[in-house]
């Protein structure tokens, strides 16, 4: 969504975005053990064949570089460093057995925190199975011989895990994009720059010729209408798509610039696109109708195929 | 500069969805492999270079520094090229340069990418400029079409020959160990495919692959200790402007241009002659035509006639894509690596099932970004 139109200047409006990724992430064999045990209140780690060393969480790939053995590790161990955050207290907790610390929450009641406190595992028995391990809370339990054990399981590992990355972004529109997002928005004008070395007329809008490399000199506006230069159908759905299929991708050349517009063609009946569409032919944008401009390229509906007329 | 070979190479088994490994095991089943081809041990590598597609494919940024246990990388130089669809060529010419230039005499280059995790067309789609055609991307689907379609009648890259590539592609991948996608289809059955973004229809487009490839590259010193070395004669890998005024939606400058200078570099004046075999990495059926005009296969135009004429064949008078191509498995990340992977082991005659008989030299042809990065190798069984 566009931030609209600010005269601020130490305020530039951004271009806000949000990108939505959903994900099936690959645990693999340790991570996918680690997780599903944890529904069995049992932490795992795994022991390298050739140092004996315990890292936890499990890793596929030993210090050796070979996969190693997947042990159960005591859930009790001493904190070995914390912080408080706005998410709760986090600690690295070196379990018993353990060569490597595991990072966890600390729940319950931790007044006195410190370096080198007890700590027992908390199991939440009505969590989801990867949540299961609630955090560690202070013990006063004496610390017992550790004992580290062969893994021995029924428990298929969890595969697959979904996961969701959800990434907000506040682009800056910079001088040219600023320039001619506005003339969009409030003219409904396209504008792109002039190169004083090749002439050419360039969109989007910028600051130096890609080919002469030299700065672009002026502000030219460019039509509405142009020639078509290349165009898809598109069927294929695919997530994050912002259109519904059918709907006709294309490359449009507008006229007076040098460069490629990619947007959409429309306003007939798409079954009769092979018909209606070729390439060379010329197009004209149509502006969505109403004040609901955003100062984006989809101000523009469409553009619409207008034959030989011009 | 000095000489450098490729002395060992190796894939994954590629598959929609490898459930067994994280991306980690990934990479390291390519790359032990690669040791394993190379007789020689990850104690043997003096530097390490992987090679992904963009991070949203599967939600791990730099994820070399999560490789490294899984490859052994642990206290050597580490380093991740990431260029879209040509990483694999990219990071080869990093690795390359590493041993040309002395600070290593042996790399191993690990490329792969596991895209059964997240949503390809809506990350390849981030490509775009956020402000200008990302809102309109169809992954790079949308504009491979729009580009076919206007090449269709100048240069007679008809949905027959289109088809035709896909036959002899898929053909090809039945006797690929490692390829994904094994399955024989006619002309008829391409043409009669459901349409994605028209004219590419569903058998124009290759498998969505998790997988992996690594090679390993030495100096001339180096590759004594390991069977028959590839030597790498020629690479280059160039970028066209975005959005430039003048790009030809005909043929593809930094192709010709990449050619061009990997040919020079080995004396290439007629590759048509001069080599035994070619892959190329052609993420729609579309684009294998338009390479065969690009790497001067044969004239602009001359793509259809040449497919038809049966030379770009397994037994043909220059096989293309011999191990399937991007038909047979499409790990993105890692496509451009197998294609170099492919025509190494070609000149060392290590293709099995499908080793074309006395291969010498073979060209490797990758590409990246929206088609605006592209990449050519040229390798032979002889140092020079």
């Amino acid at each position: 969504m566009a931030a609209g139109l600010n005269t601020g200047i130490d305020e530039a409006p951004v271009f806000e975005t949000t990108l939505t990724m959903p994900y099936t992430l690959t645990t693999g064999r340790a991570a996918g053990t680690y997780l599903a045990e944890l529904a069995n209140q049992r932490i795992v780690g795994s022991r390298s064949s050739s140092s004996g060393k315990v890292v936890v969480p499990p890793s596929d790939y030993g210090d050796d570089g070979e996969p190693p053995e997947l042990v159960v590790v005591p859930a009790t161990g001493t904190v070995t460093a914390w912080t408080r955050t706005s998410a709760g207290t986090l600690a690295m907790i070196r379990l018993d057995g353990a060569d490597t610390d595991l990072v966890h929450r600390i729940v319950g009641d931790h007044f006195g925190l410190a370096n080198g406190c007890r700590v027992a595992a908390v199991w939440a028995s009505d969590a989801e199975t990867t949540n299961a391990l609630a955090g560690f809370e202070l013990t006063d339990a004496p610390v017992e011989e550790a004992e580290v054990v062969p893994l021995e399981t029924d428990t298929e590992p969890i595969a697959e895990l979904p996961y969701q990355l959800d990434l907000d972004y506040q682009h800056s529109y910079g001088l040219y994009y600023g320039r001619m997002f506005d003339e969009l928005a409030t003219q409904r004008r396209i504008v792109g720059t002039k190169c004083p070395s090749c002439q050419s007329v360039l969109i989007p809008a910028r600051g130096n010729c890609d080919v002469c490399f030299v700065p672009t000199a002026q502000v030219v506006d460019v039509a509405d209408t142009g020639t078509l230069l290349g165009f898809s159908v598109i069927n294929m759905e695919f997530v994050g798509q912002k259109r519904k299929p059918p709907y006709i991708y294309a490359e449009i050349n507008l006229d007076g610039s040098a460069t490629r517009l990619i947007h959409n063609v429309g306003g007939f009946d798409i079954d009769r696109t092979e018909e209606l569409l070729s390439i060379g032919m010329k197009v004209r944008a149509v502006w969505k109708e109403g004040t609901s401009a955003r100062g984006t390229l989809a101000d523009i509906d469409y553009f619409e195929p207008i034959g030989d007329q011009s | 500069m000095r000489n450098v070979a490729i002395v060992g190479a190796g894939q994954t088994h590629h598959a929609r969805r490898r459930t067994d490994v994280t991306q980690a095991g990934l990479a390291r089943e390519a790359a032990m492999r690669a040791l394993e081809d190379a007789d020689l041990t990850i104690d043997d590598i003096d530097s390490i270079v992987v090679c992904t597609g963009p991070v949203l494919f599967a939600a791990v940024n730099q994820p070399e520094k999560w490789l490294a246990d899984a490859l052994g990388a642990r206290l050597k130089p580490v380093v991740r090229v990431t260029s879209g669809g040509g990483t694999g060529l990219a990071g080869a010419l990093s690795g390359l340069n590493q041993v040309a230039g002395g600070a290593a005499e042996r790399v191993l280059v690990v490329a792969y990418d596991k895209l059964s995790e997240g949503a390809l067309q809506y990350s390849i789609s981030t490509l775009y400029d956020p402000f200008w055609g990302r809102e309109f991307a169809v992954g790079i689907m949308g504009f491979s079409a729009a580009y076919w379609r206007a090449r269709m009648e100048p240069l007679g890259h008809t949905e027959e020959a289109a088809a035709m590539v896909s036959v002899k592609n898929r053909r090809n991948a039945i006797r690929n160990p490692y390829a994904h996608f094994k399955k024989e289809v006619t002309v008829e059955d391409v043409l009669e495919s459901r349409p994605l973004c028209a004219p590419i229809k569903l058998l124009d487009v290759p498998p969505i692959s998790d997988g992996a490839c690594a090679v390993v590259l030495a100096s001339e010193g180096a590759a004594k200790s390991s069977p028959n070395p590839a030597w790498i004669r020629g690479m280059a890998y160039y970028c066209e402007a975005e959005n430039a005024t003048s790009r030809s939606m005909l043929q593809s400058e930094p192709l010709t241009l990449a050619a061009q200078k990997a040919y020079k570099q080995a004396s290439i004046t007629n590759p048509r002659r001069q080599a035994d075999v070619v892959e190329v990495q052609e993420p729609y059926t579309c684009f294998e035509l338009s390479y065969y005009e690009g790497l001067g296969l044969c004239r602009e135009g001359g793509a259809a006639e040449l497919l038809a004429s049966g030379a770009t064949e397994m037994d043909g008078e220059i096989p293309v894509n011999p191990s399937g191509g991007c038909m047979g498995a499409n790990p993105i990340g890692a496509a451009a690596l197998i294609r170099l992977a492919e025509v190494a082991q070609q000149v060392r005659e290590r293709c099995g099932d499908y080793q074309i008989p006395g291969a010498k030299v073979g060209i490797a042809q990758a590409g990246g970004g929206w088609a605006n990065l592209r990449g050519v190798a040229v390798v032979s069984s002889n140092r020079s």
